[in-house]
């Protein structure tokens, strides 16, 4: 016996002609949490609805615990693979303790009732999702999260090795998202084996163990989160350009969409950002979606804000980490902010490492002095001098908030101002 | 809770059991309730009660008993029929009536009677009568199962369509045939339980029993419908063949309640409906108690017919059309504003 719970072996579906699984062979084996992702249409669900025998391959065959699927009996194989549809409405008002003891109906006779052991293996399942006590509580009058974590607990009265679930947090919220995975995880701790096809590639990649990036009913590539949800591998099968970091906050793979500049128009007004310490990443998103042409820097290496502006490709100036900004680096800058048409200086803190910003911020045809908004920490300096030539610059140029600058983006008065100023 | 419930069956066959006195005690000739029981005791065995008069017997035996056994065989047929077919399609406007089921026996039962088939052996009118109806029935289940989403009121318009042609076609076949008669054309497209007799309600009773008992076995399966066809079949259900079965043995049932009573509306649809609001939709208690529940509607609905203007019958088909039809455009127009909801369901 190999290990494989499931396996299927260059299995094709097609309608009228066009194949929706197109020759897909992959294994799952005990203990493993498989990832099935990919964009609207390339054929996860159907690929579910295939390894649970709903639906019979048009090509190829599934072995299940190395028997071909179709000659376990529906009831045998309903003991081995339980499957949660993406359907979470009745038309009738079923007690929540009926809807659970379905999941007993592959181990029922048609003249047996259900036992006191399948009442007890219901109530625990509902407690195991956290909503005990609702036995008696009408189905169909429950929220889309609690329906969820009732059918979820049927398949689980189900008792069966291998689950099937079709995005089963499509309509959680976070929390619910969340609580869903990791009860799910769990169960591959038992060794089981959970496949889950699933939208959100962020908490696919938290719990899954393995991922398969499914594009037109073909296994893109597959391997562990961190293999699979690359840029090089997902732009193509999502069609968009995908920035993928890690959170710095809880280590977890993030996949995020770039964002996108709005096209056309005449040419906008050249802005040059002068940042740090991720204090110029609200900006820089919100100058990326107004289309206006934007520059960056000094930075340093690592910085936030300069892995922003590398992702985005915008131009940008960086000098090494934790060091000085040397003269070298800011005759190359002086460039790109006496080109500009305004140079923002972030609220970013200043110390040694960073003070020759401000000297690059003094050649700035006009210059805008981003202050703390009144929720956010003021500023800090690290150095006497630094708040002394900071103060300097302060005195000869405009300063406001980060809201009172959209403000003034959103109104177009920023270089209408400017226009009359220069005329 | 369950058990409270099952005092719900319980009371129904006790009202039932008096509404059977009331019903053979009424009508031209007034039986008194003793009598009634002194024969129903001696009926079931205890030989030392004394019977009463002959006359009295003799109406009790040959004209009110089989008329009340023939009410509450077709009331509980018409009611199981349209809990099944409520359950199988998800729909609570699903029954063997408004889904032409009904009419395809009607068409049958005609066809035996006008062809002389009926003449020639008298199996023949249950025979065709449930063909007929499995006719019908196929035609829904094609209809039901094409493919994408058939929305509730897609199915309905449908059955009604269905309904309408072989209503139709039995209009046709009446006044066309020779030996055509009103009464005939009316009892077909109207139905009615005046004059049935012992020959009446025993012929289709060894297969109608047995088909509301195999219906009963498929309870849990029609409470799998509830989840979706695709959760059904993951839990181990053969979908389409359980769909087929529970069909065909609805589509019998209907068609030999149909032979012993021609068309008789609504109890197919209301009964359900009302006893799933009261107990639940769980069809192994749903199932039971519509039986019962149809078989007692039919039954009050036949006396309240014959005892409304005496010395005149109203047609039960008539009084369970006046009751049932402003029920249906309720729920209709309930589900046109609320959808589901409006059922109490989601």
């Amino acid at each position: 016996m190999t290990e494989n719970l499931i396996e299927t072996r260059g299995i094709t579906y097609s309608v009228a002609e066009k194949r929706i699984i197109d020759r897909i062979s992959i294994s799952v084996k005990r203990g493993e949490f498989v990832g099935l992702v990919g964009p609207n249409g390339a054929g996860k669900t159907t690929l579910l609805r295939l390894l649970i025998g709903v639906l019979p391959p048009t090509g190829g065959e599934i072995l299940l615990e190395d028997r071909r699927l179709q000659e376990f009996r529906l009831r045998e194989r309903a003991r081995r693979v339980a499957y949660l549809s993406q359907e979470t409405t009745t038309v009738f008002p079923y007690p929540v303790l009926d809807i659970l003891l379905m999941g007993r109906y592959p181990f029922l006779g048609r003249f047996r009732r259900e036992s006191e052991s399948d009442l007890e293996k219901a109530r625990r399942a509902l407690a195991y999702v956290g909503l005990r006590g609702f036995e008696e509580r009408y189905f169909n009058e429950l929220s889309g999260g609690e329906r969820q974590l009732v059918l979820f607990a049927k398949i689980l009265v189900q008792e069966t090795e291998l689950l099937l679930l079709d995005e089963p947090t499509s309509n959680l919220d976070i929390k619910h998202q969340d609580q869903f995975f990791s009860m799910a995880f769990e169960l591959t701790r038992e060794k089981k084996a959970v496949v889950a096809a699933v939208h959100n590639l962020n908490i696919a990649s938290q719990y899954c163990s393995r991922l398969i990036l499914l594009h037109r009913g073909r296994v893109a590539t597959e391997g562990k989160p961190e293999e699979v949800l690359r840029s090089d591998w997902l732009d193509p099968v999502y069609e968009t350009k995908t920035v993928v970091t890690r959170n710095t906050s809880t280590g977890a793979l993030v996949v995020d969409v770039a964002p996108r500049t709005r096209a056309g128009r005449q040419p906008m007004p050249l802005i040059h950002i002068i940042g740090g310490a991720g204090s110029a990443i609200n900006l820089t998103r919100e100058l990326v979606r107004r289309g206006y042409r934007i520059s960056g820097g000094i930075a340093h290496e690592y910085d936030a804000d300069q892995k922003l502006w590398q992702t985005l490709e915008i131009p940008s100036l960086v000098t090494g980490a934790f060091s000085h900004i040397t003269t070298k680096d800011l005759e190359k800058a002086y460039t790109l902010v006496e080109e500009a048409d305004l140079t923002v200086l972030c609220s970013f803190p200043i110390g040694p490492g960073n003070e020759g910003n401000l000297e690059l911020a003094g050649h700035a045809r006009r210059l805008v002095i981003l202050e703390a908004g009144p929720r956010e920490e003021p500023r800090l300096f690290f150095s006497p001098s630094a708040r002394s030539d900071f103060s300097a610059l302060a005195a000869k140029s405009e300063q406001m908030d980060y809201g009172r600058l959209c403000e003034l983006l959103e109104s177009g008065e920023l270089f209408r101002g400017a226009r009359k100023r220069r005329g | 809770m369950r058990r409270g419930k099952t005092a719900v069956l319980l009371l129904l066959i006790l009202i039932l059991l008096v509404v059977v006195v009331l019903s053979i005690g009424s009508g031209a000739v007034r039986v008194p309730p003793l009598s009634i029981l002194r024969v129903l005791l001696h009926g079931i065995g205890i030989r030392s009660i004394e019977l009463p008069p002959e006359m009295q017997l003799s109406i009790i035996l040959h004209i009110r008993l089989p008329r009340v056994m023939a009410a509450m065989l077709v009331g509980a047929a018409l009611a199981m029929g349209g809990v099944a077919m409520q359950g199988l399609f998800r729909n609570p406007m699903a029954s063997p009536d408004i889904l032409g089921v009904s009419t395809g026996a009607s068409l049958g039962a005609v066809i035996a009677v006008t062809t002389g088939l009926f003449a020639v052996n008298v199996f023949f009118l249950p025979l065709l009568a449930i063909i007929g109806a499995l006719i019908a029935a196929t035609l829904i289940y094609l209809v039901s199962s094409y493919k994408g989403k058939t929305s509730l009121l897609f199915v309905v318009l449908a059955g009604l369509a269905i309904s309408s042609l072989f209503n139709g076609l039995v209009s046709a076949i009446l006044l066309f045939s020779q030996q055509y008669e009103v009464s005939q054309f009316i009892f077909w497209t109207m139905g009615g339980l005046e004059g049935r007799m012992w020959k009446h309600v025993l012929l289709p009773l060894p297969l109608l029993v047995p088909g509301m008992a195999v219906l009963f076995l498929f309870s849990r399966e029609l409470n799998l419908f509830a989840l979706g066809e695709e959760s059904a079949h993951s839990l181990g259900m053969h979908v389409e063949r359980t769909k087929r079965i529970i069909l065909a043995i609805t589509a019998v049932v209907t068609g030999l309640a149909i032979s012993i009573s021609g068309p008789i509306g609504f109890v197919g649809l209301l009964i359900p409906h009302l006893f799933r609001m009261l107990i639940g939709p769980d069809h192994r208690l749903l199932l039971p108690v519509s039986a019962v529940g149809g078989a007692l509607f039919l039954l009050m609905s036949d006396l309240l017919g014959r005892i409304l203007i005496p010395p005149f019958e109203i047609r039960v088909g008539i009084i369970t059309a006046v009751l049932g039809s402003p029920y249906f455009l309720y729920l209709i127009i309930r589900y046109q504003r609320k959808g589901l909801r409006g059922f109490g369901y989601d």
